[in-house]
């Protein structure tokens, strides 16, 4: 086998999460911000991967509850929390209610599938955000990586709401979890993990 | 006084051409003893033979592509006006003469550091803005307006200095004044130094009293008041786009120079701007398109807005051929020097840039924040607003949902159980509703936590009026 193919291989290998990179992976990819469920930590390795992309899989790209402690958090540090192409309008009292501070969240509405993804980089990539959620239409491998790129560029932690039905295809995001609603709250399972395998479960009692 | 004398030859060209940069011969001309005649022309023109004074048959003759304007003073007088708009970041005490202008530096010279830095600056900047000038430097204006035309790039500062260095320049080069000039060549005196050797009396009847008052004013010896111009209170200006414009990329050029003119004049003001106005003339008789462009913070930097505009641009559709750029900014603001150091150690700028590159692309209605209300109508307790716009605390209470539907979502019933991809499991009853019948739209509800068989979490509620149900909300 040629040696670029192999490239191929090992690329598409940890891009679906089956290579565990060892502990000499870029630093700077070690940073997590705890998602505020110990629970939930545990499973994804400590918390949000900073400066990278985390991808919830979800029938209804849902998940927001989940971000909440965090986004919570990061309100009150200054950055602004991005949020790209919401599915609905997000109910403010719902939000104070959680704890979330409300003048640090920017919102970007009504923006085509291009514009989405042109928002998303410039908010990523700026240095600005702490968090930027998008929730994007099809995604395809390239922007990933370069939403992955700007993640990494702007220290932020990217967050993207996608359809279940993705979970067949690789993705060069540093987390992949997908979500399924359950009785106790909400259902977890890591699909791919930075230094370490996917396959983990955990029930995060978000209600 | 310390004076500089900007004079700009070639201004009868410029005010045509610099809008575009421009290739081929191009020339100005002007009526000469009954025929039209070349004024002035660019290189191009000269390497083909083309020179001032020749008629205009002359010319069109050695270069039958050659774009020619008649003189237009009205046009030059405009773009004087401009410059000193631009140059008022360099002087408070500006005046004019014929394609010069004159600024009084010494006040400004230590705030630039120095005459050097200072003239740096001035000639970096010229050019950028589209006119080619000359300076020379004096202590008393009428000296640096002559020596700028006739001797140009000297340095005057002593009187002693100033009297060698006009003792060459040939009289008749005194003034731009015909029948002046008429005079001087009739007295049969070579140059400025012939005069000045001969006694005041001889020279008061040889020269008569105009062209003594302009010599001592020359030198110094006699006061040489000039009335101080004063910069408009708005920012107005339009350049002309003299090979017509059919795509907005060649917007750019012409627009990078109304915008280092503005940034000069709100530097000079002590202030900047958050909203432009651009128009476009198009060739047509059609309306000119109006493009407001708003910005998240005052400015004064020509590269910011220069982005700002291009990527305006992308969203704006010519709809002829454009002929004329303007610029107008009527509300100036005070600029406070960016105070940074806020956010992680960078700039408020910089913010302001992201969040402005955003609206200036996606237009500022498609940005916004999120804001409570003091409303227990769902609906209206959150609200979409400008992101400088404050909130208010919600009053709603009980469990809130993430998501809000709007408008609500009438839902199915079976058997009396509403409906939402299978029946509904109503959890708990969340609050109760009953408010705005002060404005008409009052609400009477009973809201509830419900599940349905995929397990999602909903916010629904039943209308007491008529009994029917609505999804309002998502728990996600």
């Amino acid at each position: 086998m040629p040696e670029k193919a192999y490239q191929n291989l090992l690329e598409e290998g940890m891009d679906r999460g089956l290579v565990w990179r060892g502990r000499d992976d870029r630093p700077q990819g070690d940073a997590v911000e705890s998602s505020g469920w110990p629970v939930l930590d545990e499973c994804i390795g400590g918390g949000w991967p900073k400066g990278a992309l985390s991808e919830l899989l979800s029938r209804h790209r849902l998940g927001l509850s989940l971000l909440l402690p965090g986004l919570a958090r990061l309100s009150r540090e200054g950055r602004w929390l991005g949020w790209v192409a919401p599915p609905h309008l997000p109910f403010a009292p719902g939000l104070v209610q959680a704890g979330v501070a409300l003048d640090r969240l920017l919102l970007v509405r009504e923006v085509d599938a291009r514009e989405r993804l042109w928002a998303a980089e410039q908010l990523l990539k700026s240095g600005r955000c702490s968090m930027v959620l998008l929730w994007p239409q099809t995604l395809r491998d390239p922007q990933i990586r370069r939403l992955q790129l700007a993640a990494e560029q702007g220290d932020c932690i990217g967050v993207l709401f996608r359809p279940l039905r993705v979970a067949a295809q690789p993705s060069p995001a540093a987390l992949r979890l997908r979500l399924l609603p359950s009785p106790l709250g909400m259902d977890v399972e890591v699909l791919k993990r930075r230094h370490g395998w996917g396959g983990r479960h955990c029930t995060v009692r978000v209600a | 006084m310390h004076w500089l004398g900007l004079y700009f030859p070639d201004l009868p060209l410029e005010v045509f051409v610099r809008g575009q940069s421009l290739e081929g011969p191009l020339a100005v001309t002007a009526r000469q003893g009954g025929q039209i005649c070349i004024l002035r022309c660019n290189e191009a023109a000269r390497k083909l033979g083309i020179r001032a004074g020749q008629p205009l048959q002359a010319a069109l003759a050695l270069a039958g592509e050659l774009r020619s304007w008649p003189r237009d003073l009205a046009r030059e007088e405009e773009a004087l006006q401009a410059l000193a708009q631009w140059a008022w970041q360099f002087s408070s005490l500006i005046t004019f003469e014929p394609s010069l202008l004159l600024l009084e530096i010494g006040a400004s010279l230590r705030l630039f550091g120095g005459i050097d830095a200072l003239l740096q600056r001035i000639l970096d900047e010229l050019p950028l803005l589209g006119y080619s000038g000359r300076w020379a430097t004096a202590p008393n204006p009428t000296a640096a307006g002559l020596l700028a035309r006739v001797a140009p790039g000297s340095r005057v500062t002593t009187r002693e200095a100033l009297v060698a260095r006009l003792e060459r320049i040939p009289l008749a080069r005194l003034t731009r004044d015909a029948e002046a000039r008429a005079l001087l060549n009739d007295i049969g005196l070579g140059s400025i130094g012939d005069v000045l050797g001969l006694p005041r009396a001889e020279l008061a009847r040889r020269l008569g009293p105009g062209l003594l008052q302009l010599l001592d004013r020359l030198l110094g010896e006699a006061p040489d008041p000039r009335p101080p111009w004063q910069p408009p209170p708005r920012f107005e200006q339009a350049i002309e786009l003299p090979a017509e414009v059919e795509n907005g990329a060649a917007l750019i050029f012409p627009a990078r120079r109304l915008l280092l003119s503005l940034c000069g004049f709100l530097r000079g003001q002590g202030a900047a701007t958050q909203r432009l106005h651009w128009w476009l003339e198009y060739r047509e008789e059609r309306p000119p398109n109006e493009i407001e462009q708003g910005l998240l913070r005052p400015t004064r930097d020509p590269e910011h807005l220069l982005a700002r505009f291009r990527e305006r641009l992308e969203r704006v559709t010519l709809a002829a051929p454009v002929i004329r750029l303007g610029l107008r900014v009527d509300d100036c603001l005070p600029y406070a020097e960016c105070s940074g150091d806020w956010l992680n150690g960078t700039g408020a700028e910089a913010e302001g840039d992201i969040l402005e590159r955003l609206a200036t692309r996606l237009g500022e209605q498609r940005l916004g924040g999120l804001r409570g209300r003091p409303d227990y109508r769902p609906e209206r307790a959150v609200v979409i607003a400008p992101m400088e716009e404050g909130g208010e605390q919600p009053l709603l209470r009980g469990r809130l949902p993430l998501w809000l539907l709007h408008p609500p979502r009438p839902l199915r019933t079976a058997d009396g159980v509403p409906q939402h991809a299978g029946p509904l499991e109503l959890l708990r009853h969340s609050q109760r509703i009953e408010s705005g019948w002060w404005d008409g739209e009052d609400a009477a509800r009973d809201y509830y936590l419900a599940r349905n068989p995929a397990g999602e979490r909903l916010w629904v509620f039943r209308d007491r009026r008529d009994g029917r149900w609505f999804l309002h909300g998502l728990f996600d």
